[in-house]
């Protein structure tokens, strides 16, 4: 009984983030960030960040796999799937409905107008997120420099995002392999 | 059967894309090779994903699902673009939440987690430069707008929901209401 409860109730919180997850994915991170970090304090900044670095390199798609993530890490697998439910079900219904109106909605003068704004916002709202997550996460200074590499190469030598992470990985394969060798204590990451 | 074949075609996009804009052109071969729609209608689908909230996967999914065979074509095209999401991803979370404590993976996350930072950031310069500067001109009001959520997120601690009916609001009276008063 507890279970479902737990699962219904993350159905209900993801349904209403994927009510408001515009621009490409990335808002889903502010909203996250706002309901499970700041003011349930589920899980910590730190621990999202995780999350969104597993399910940005997982295939398929980024949003869902995040929530696949959440809801496993607070319900098991049931809690998964009603993440991944709850994050789709706003999108389908409102597509299958624009679907049908699919010709007076996408020459509507007033609509136009309220998704100029609304398109406005998303960079804040992503931005937003950055600001914060950023603070936990680039704390020590080789941690600076790993964000600044990866950012010039990701914008200025157009490497994609999996690989960057791959990249990523394999360097801090390297690393730990490195200190296991040299038998040094491992620093606290 | 229809439904067999949306499910496989959108099961195969899910698996071998990355989400996002990388979904477009495995889209595309598979829609055009069945068929099921024109260059042409995929980027209007393009247009309405983006105007719609959701992911862009699932709402290429519904929209391809829905235009082809009805409302169960789209839902099975969303089971099927869900596929890596509960096979692949969820083995994954189980190794993940078993294995996150180890000293390998701590060095990984150490390491990941800035470039998470880096994606986001560029991310922001991608999305700011379609948004605020569109073919050359700057967007005074759209950067006002920005100026304000920013201010209203940060400070104020205004929840997303909130920035985004507000926003969408003065989107109505800036690009709607403005220039049909100026004529």
């Amino acid at each position: 009984m507890d279970r479902i409860k737990k699962g219904l109730s993350i159905f209900a919180f993801f349904f209403k983030i994927g009510c408001f997850t515009f621009g490409g994915g990335w808002a889903i991170l502010a909203q996250m960030e706002q309901e499970f970090v700041n003011k349930r304090q589920i899980i910590t900044k730190s621990e999202l960040l995780e999350m969104v670095a597993v399910g940005k390199s997982a295939p398929g798609i980024m949003i869902t796999n995040i929530s696949l993530l959440f809801g496993y890490h607070v319900a098991g697998v049931f809690g998964g799937l009603c993440a991944v439910f709850g994050i789709i079900t706003p999108a389908v219904i409102i597509l299958s409905i624009v679907t049908l109106f699919y010709n007076s909605f996408k020459d509507n003068y007033w609509v136009h107008a309220g998704l100029t704004g609304l398109r406005a916002a998303v960079v804040p709202i992503i931005g937003s997120a950055a600001l914060s997550l950023g603070k936990d996460a680039l704390r020590t200074p080789p941690a600076v420099v790993i964000c600044l590499a990866a950012f010039c190469l990701s914008m200025f030598a157009g490497v994609s995002n999996i690989l960057l992470v791959l990249l990523g990985v394999i360097g801090a394969m390297l690393w730990w392999g490195s200190t296991l060798v040299k038998k040094e204590r491992v620093p606290e990451a | 059967m229809i439904y067999i074949q949306l499910f496989l075609s959108f099961m195969k996009i899910g698996f071998t894309s990355f989400g996002g804009m990388s979904m477009i052109p495995l889209i595309l071969e598979e829609m055009t090779s069945h068929g099921w729609m024109t260059a042409e209608d995929l980027s209007n689908l393009v247009a309405i994903a983006e105007m719609t909230p959701g992911p862009l996967g699932i709402n290429c999914a519904t929209f391809t699902g829905t235009q082809t065979a009805g409302f169960l074509g789209g839902f099975i095209a969303v089971l099927g673009v869900l596929t890596p999401a509960f096979t692949l991803t969820l083995v994954i979370a189980v190794f993940f939440e078993k294995f996150k404590e180890s000293s390998v993976m701590r060095r990984i996350m150490f390491v990941v987690k800035p470039i998470c930072i880096a994606m986001i950031l560029s991310v922001i310069v991608t999305l700011s430069s379609t948004t605020y500067f569109v073919e050359g001109t700057v967007q005074p009001f759209s950067i006002g707008i920005a100026a304000l959520m920013l201010y209203l997120l940060i400070k104020r601690k205004w929840s997303v929901p909130k920035v985004i009916i507000s926003s969408a609001m003065l989107g109505v009276i800036f690009y709607g209401v403005v220039p049909m008063v100026r004529g």
